[in-house]
Order: structure tokens, then sequence, then C-alpha cells
């Protein structure tokens, strides 16, 4: 354990990097998950198709490869458009910071997709009616009846898509963000202890999890405060 | 620049040398993690809290922490624990095959005990009591009734875990071995063309996405006869 | 209808039993004998433990105190075979509880098979008879969910019989069922007694009970109120709450 002495700090800094890394993809898989599934919702065909291409095609392919392509594809094409104005220029890129973040909002979200989709589709019609018959205009309906119905419904997945996300950031250290697997790779290369090293990074894994999960329970427990039993 | 057809017409053959490998981390990860997850489902059911405790942990730690956390310290961890390198585990882990392997079958097995156990759970109860009822014993009610009953309810959950599992094999290309996604890597550093490497890789693992996917649909219309009216 | 008497032998007796729930207590002091053939409809307000009260008796729910002794064996946590004596007693549920992934014929022979080591065409054989005796034979290869309530009932009713059992438990076997079901599966019931099976049953068909009873049994609050035969139980009910219930469900 000594051989951490002297890297608390970087391990600090990346478990800042850590935890801005899911703010963005957190804002990012919401906004994809809400436009996929309105658009599935939406009854186009063309937003159909879009949003089912996007749910295959990122449900289906491995986390890394979305992110090497974004990050290297990225980088290719914004190249090439520096060089046109300036062929000077060699290579540009996305920071790591912003290509991992999109790229892992884009593949969480389209999991959010189906989870927004569900929720909608999940909320009792009889609920919206009896909200009708009562005379409540259509917004209103949607904010007081449809809206607390429908995250009710879908926060346990959404736990579930959140701890995808905090995981998923470890990745972006395959293209250099210095986050805390970066950091334990460097502090390997000069103490020799990839064990206590990888070791730590898993324990701060484990909190942030842990801080997630506890989070979600106390929403449902919110959430579902009606359910409970009177006595 | 422009996208090189003729690239991706003879970068295919060359990453699918590397579909074998993938396989193998698939297939043997995915037997060896289900017989894991099995035997933690059990314990987690068992009622015993020396038995329920450690599986909750174990679940909870392989649950917690990112696959590729869990790949790096097997791989560059374990061989500094100097009992692993005497034990019969070095000539497993000595391999970044083995320890792929090893880091896949821990990884599904944790996440695939708990879906067995959420369809042992959904099994309705009353249908235990009216095998108890007729004096059929307790493991005979749970091979006949519970666990047929369990495993198609699992169905689903499960063929998702079996697809993750499959694009948890590409994380492997990160200790050296040389999957689809190692060879990909490879070819785009010499040839600078993420974009038709990259692509022509996504499109076979969607194929097996989709193949897997119809394979468990099968399945499941065939284990769920009893339900179709 | 002519129905065979009970004879003086005693098949199941419960002597003080108590069931909690946590610090609910289900069952008070029970005391109840049942003689071989008697037959008796137990009755009662929900929740007033009748339920509780016959799944002690195959011991899917165990008592806290008392003694529950049925054909000959005491029921405890010693009892290492309970499984021999649930081959004793047969059981019906409200919700059928058919294996939904077995066929019906596969439903009737799981436990001559697997319990008594039955061969299959023996178990088969057995199993097409009672189907017969229940009147769906023609039911023997659908599964459960291709049938209605009330032929489900009826298998559920058959599968217990497979085993050949002494006693035969009812737990408001009629409750869940359409009206136009119910007729169906109280005929089957009264066939059986019309054989002379030991029956308790917990039901509201209070029909059944006046023409098929020896005894009806009137629960509340976890305790036996009254027990008498259906001619006095209904025409000279003696107690104040026995009076309110059947005032309640009679008047309908």
């Amino acid at each position: 354990m000594e051989s951490l002495v002297g890297w608390w700090d970087d391990f600090f800094w990346g478990s800042v990097v850590v935890v801005q890394v899911f703010l963005v993809s957190l804002v990012l898989m919401v906004l994809f998950g809400l436009l996929g599934s309105a658009a599935k919702l939406s009854g186009n065909k063309v937003l159909h198709t879009i949003a089912n291409g996007y749910t295959v095609v990122f449900r289906g392919t491995p986390e890394i490869l979305v992110l090497l392509l974004f990050y290297f594809g990225s980088a290719i094409t914004l190249t090439a458009i520096a060089q046109f104005f300036d062929p000077t220029i060699k290579f540009i890129d996305i920071p790591p910071f912003w290509a991992g973040s999109i790229a892992i909002g884009l593949v969480v979200g389209s999991y959010a997709t189906e989870t927004f989709r569900g929720a909608f589709l999940g909320v009792d019609p009889g609920q919206i009616e009896a909200a009708r018959a009562l005379g409540i205009s259509n917004f209103k309906t949607f904010i007081y009846i449809r809206i607390p119905a429908m995250w009710r419904l879908a926060l346990p997945s959404f736990g579930n898509h959140m701890l995808s996300l905090i995981k998923d950031t470890a990745l972006i250290s395959v293209i250099g963000l210095q986050e805390t697997m970066f950091v334990a790779e460097q502090a390997t290369g000069t103490t020799g202890e990839p064990f206590v090293m990888y070791l730590t990074v898993g324990a701060i894994y484990l909190a942030f999890s842990s801080i997630i999960t506890l989070t979600v329970i106390g929403f449902e427990k919110y959430g579902n405060k009606h359910l409970e039993v009177g006595k | 620049m422009n996208f090189d057809f003729a690239l991706i017409m003879t970068s295919i053959p060359q990453l699918l040398e590397g579909i074998g490998l993938t396989f193998q981390l698939w297939f043997l990860s995915a037997i060896l993690g289900l017989l894991l997850a099995i035997a933690l489902m059990l314990m987690r059911i068992s009622g015993k809290w020396f038995l329920y405790v450690p599986a909750m942990v174990y679940i909870y730690i392989f649950r917690g922490t990112p696959i590729l956390v869990q790949i790096f310290i097997i791989y560059y961890g374990l061989p500094q624990v100097e009992f692993i390198r005497e034990s019969f585990m070095w000539s497993i882990l000595r391999e970044p095959f083995g320890c792929g392997i090893l880091a896949l079958t821990l990884n599904t097995g944790a996440y695939v005990s708990e879906i067995l156990r959420g369809g042992v759970l959904g099994v309705p109860k009353g249908l235990g009591e009216a095998a108890a009822a007729l004096g059929i014993s307790k493991v005979q009610r749970f091979i006949y009734i519970t666990a047929p009953l369990a495993i198609r309810l699992s169905l689903p959950a499960y063929s998702n875990d079996v697809i993750s599992l499959m694009k948890s094999t590409a994380l492997v290309s990160t200790i050296t071995l040389l999957d689809m996604m190692g060879i990909a890597r490879i070819i785009v550093s010499e040839t600078y063309a993420p974009y038709e490497i990259f692509i022509s890789l996504m499109i076979i693992y969607l194929i097996l996405t989709w193949t897997t996917q119809k394979i468990f649909a099968l399945l499941e219309r065939r284990m769920n006869r009893h339900t179709i009216q | 209808m002519n129905l065979p008497n009970p004879t003086p032998e005693t098949v199941i007796s419960l002597q003080d039993v108590d069931k909690y729930f946590g610090d609910f207590q289900a069952l008070k002091k029970i005391n109840l004998s049942v003689a071989k053939g008697e037959r008796i409809v137990i009755c009662g307000p929900s929740g007033s433990g009748k339920s509780t009260l016959i799944r002690c008796i195959n011991r899917l729910e165990q008592h806290n105190s008392g003694k529950i002794i049925v054909d000959g064996n005491e029921l405890t946590d010693q009892v290492k075979d309970i499984d021999a004596v649930r081959r004793e007693v047969g059981m019906v549920f409200q919700n059928f509880n058919l294996f939904p992934h077995l066929t019906i014929v596969n439903n009737l022979m799981l436990a001559p098979r697997l319990v008594r080591n039955t061969s299959t065409e023996e178990a088969r054989k057995q199993a097409m008879e009672l189907l017969e005796r229940v009147r769906i034979p023609e039911q023997a290869n659908k599964y459960p969910s291709q049938l209605s309530g009330g032929q489900q009932q009826r298998v559920a009713i058959a599968r217990a019989l497979c085993m050949n059992p002494a006693i035969m438990l009812f737990d408001e076997p009629t409750s869940a069922l359409d009206p136009e079901m119910i007729n169906e599966v109280l005929e089957v019931m009264t066939d059986l007694a019309k054989e002379g099976m030991t029956m308790i049953c917990v039901t509201h068909e209070m029909g059944f009970a006046r023409s098929v009873a020896d005894t009806v049994v009137f629960m509340d609050a976890g305790e036996i109120v009254e027990r008498n035969t259906p001619e006095e139980f209904f025409n000279h009910p003696q107690q104040q709450r026995t009076q309110n219930f059947l005032k309640q469900i009679l008047s309908h």
C-alpha cells in the first residue's frame, strides 16, 4: 500500500474527470434517449427508421469500437477539413474528453431510447382517460399525470443506464483521457505495482456505483410511497 | 478524404481471421460463466448466510466495477502476486487468452446469476406448493417445476447478456490479443483509415448480434409453446 | 342425495393449534377432529384463518404450537417424511396451480412417476382414467393455458387424485371461477363425496355445504366459532357472529 503514497492526488483528479465525463454523458444520454424515443413514437416513418437504425447499431456493437470510430474518425475528418484551409496542419482531433463523452452518451442513449419508449407506453391509458374525462387539458395531463407515472416506470432501468455510463468511462482511457485508469497505468510504470494500482481503480468505481445505486434506491422509495400498505 | 471501398474488401478477410478468437472467448466464457452463475444463484437462494453473503458480495463487486478494470487487474495485477505464480493457475494466467477468459467468465457469471435468480423468483409460489402437496420432494420440485419455468422466464434477459458478453470480448484487444477488434486496431494504425475498417467491423458485430437474437427468439418460441393459446 | 356415512375412525386431529404470522395470530387454539369419510365445509369471512387451517394440515404452513396428527403421523419439525404425509393428503387450490409447462396428462403423471416410480404407461393409463372421471379426457394433450378455469380446476382435482390420497383438501376451489363454471367443479366434488372420500372444503358455496357436508365449521378471527350439522347450522345458528355472517352471504 505504501506504493500508493504520492499517487493519491492523481487518483483524486482522475476521479474528478470520471465524474465530469459521467455528468456530460448523462445529459447526452438523456437527450439521445428522449430524441430516440420521441422519433420511435412519432408515427413518422422516416424518423422511426432512423431511430431504429440508431438503436440497432449502437446496441449491437462493442462500446470500444464506437469509441475508437468516433475518436479516430472525427480526427481524420477534422484534419481533412482543416488541411483544406491550411495545408500545414498535420493533425486535429476532438479532445478525448468530448469524443469519449459523446460516444458513451450515444451508446447508452440507445438503451435509454427503449426505456423511455417503454415508460411512455407503460402508463395506464385509463389514467389518461380519467384525466380527460375530468376535463383536464392535454398539456396539464402530460405534466401532472403522464410525467409522474413515467419516471417511476423508467427509474429502475434508468439506474442501470447510469451504472453503465459510469463504468464505460473507464474505456475512455484507451484514447488517452487522463482518468483513473490512465493514472493507474502511469503509476504502474513508476512503481511496478499494477495489482495495487488497478485495485484502487476498482475501489473508486465501486464507490461511484454504490453512490448511484443508493441514489436510485432513494428515488424509488420516494416514488413508490403511494404503494405502501396502510397499517 | 474519400471512402476507400477497395480497402474494405481487402480488410474484411483480415478482420475475419480474428473471428475464431472472438468465438473462442465468447463461447468458452459463456459456458463457464453460466456454470458460475448457476452456482452463485444457488448460493444466493440457499437461505444460508454463509452462502448468500459471499455470493452477494461477489456479485456486488463484479457488477459494480468496469470489466476493463477487471481485465487489467487479472492481466497486469495477478502475476505480481506470488502464490498465484506458484499455483496451477499460473499456466492459465501467463497467457493473455487465459486472462481474457477468466475476466469475461467472472464478469458474466455475476450478471447472469442475477438474471437466473430473477427467473427463479418469478415462478409463481403456488406451483411449488402444488408440487409439495403432491409429496414431490424439494430437490425434484426444483428440477421439474422451478428450473424449467425459471429458464423460460430468464431467457430474454439472458440473450441480452450473451450479446453483451460478445461485445465485451472486444476489450481483450487491450491486453494484446488479436481478436477482430485487435486486428482492426492494427490495420487502422497502419492505414489511417478508421472509417473503412471500423465500420466494416461494426457490420460484422451487427451480424453476430442479429444472428444471436434470432437464435434466442427461436429458442424462446420453442420453449413457450405452452403459452400459445 | 345418497351419501355414505363417515366411519368412527379419526384420520385428522388438531389439538390446541396456534399459528402466527409475525405478530398476527392467524389460528387460535384450534381443535378439530375429522373422521374417515367425513365431509367438512369450513366457511367464514376472509382473513378468518380458514385457508391457513387447511394449509397446516399438509404443512404448507407450519403451526407454532399444539398438535396436528394426520393419518397417525404427528406433524412436527422432526417429521422427516413430510412428503409421505403429503402423498396421503391431496390438495386443490383456488388458483388451480397447474404446471404451465406440462400438458394436462403430464400434469397428472408427474407425481406418480417421481414419487411412486410408476412406469410411464401405468401413469398414463391412470391419468386417463382420472380425466374420464372429471369428464375431460379429450383435453389430455393440451396445455393448461388452453383450458377454461372450470376445466383447469377439474384437472387439478384429478391431479390430486393421482396419488390416491386418503384425504382431500379444497382451498376455495370455486372462488377464482366465472359463475357459469362453478357447477361443473362442484359436481366433480360431489362425485368424490359419494365415493366416500374424506374431504375438508373451504368454500362459500352454501348449496354445496347443505347437500354434501356432514359438518359445517364457521371460523372468525382465527377461531372456530361454531360447528354443527348443515341443517342446524343454517336453520338455527347458535352464535351471533354466525348469524351475522349467514345474513350477509345469504342476502345476496
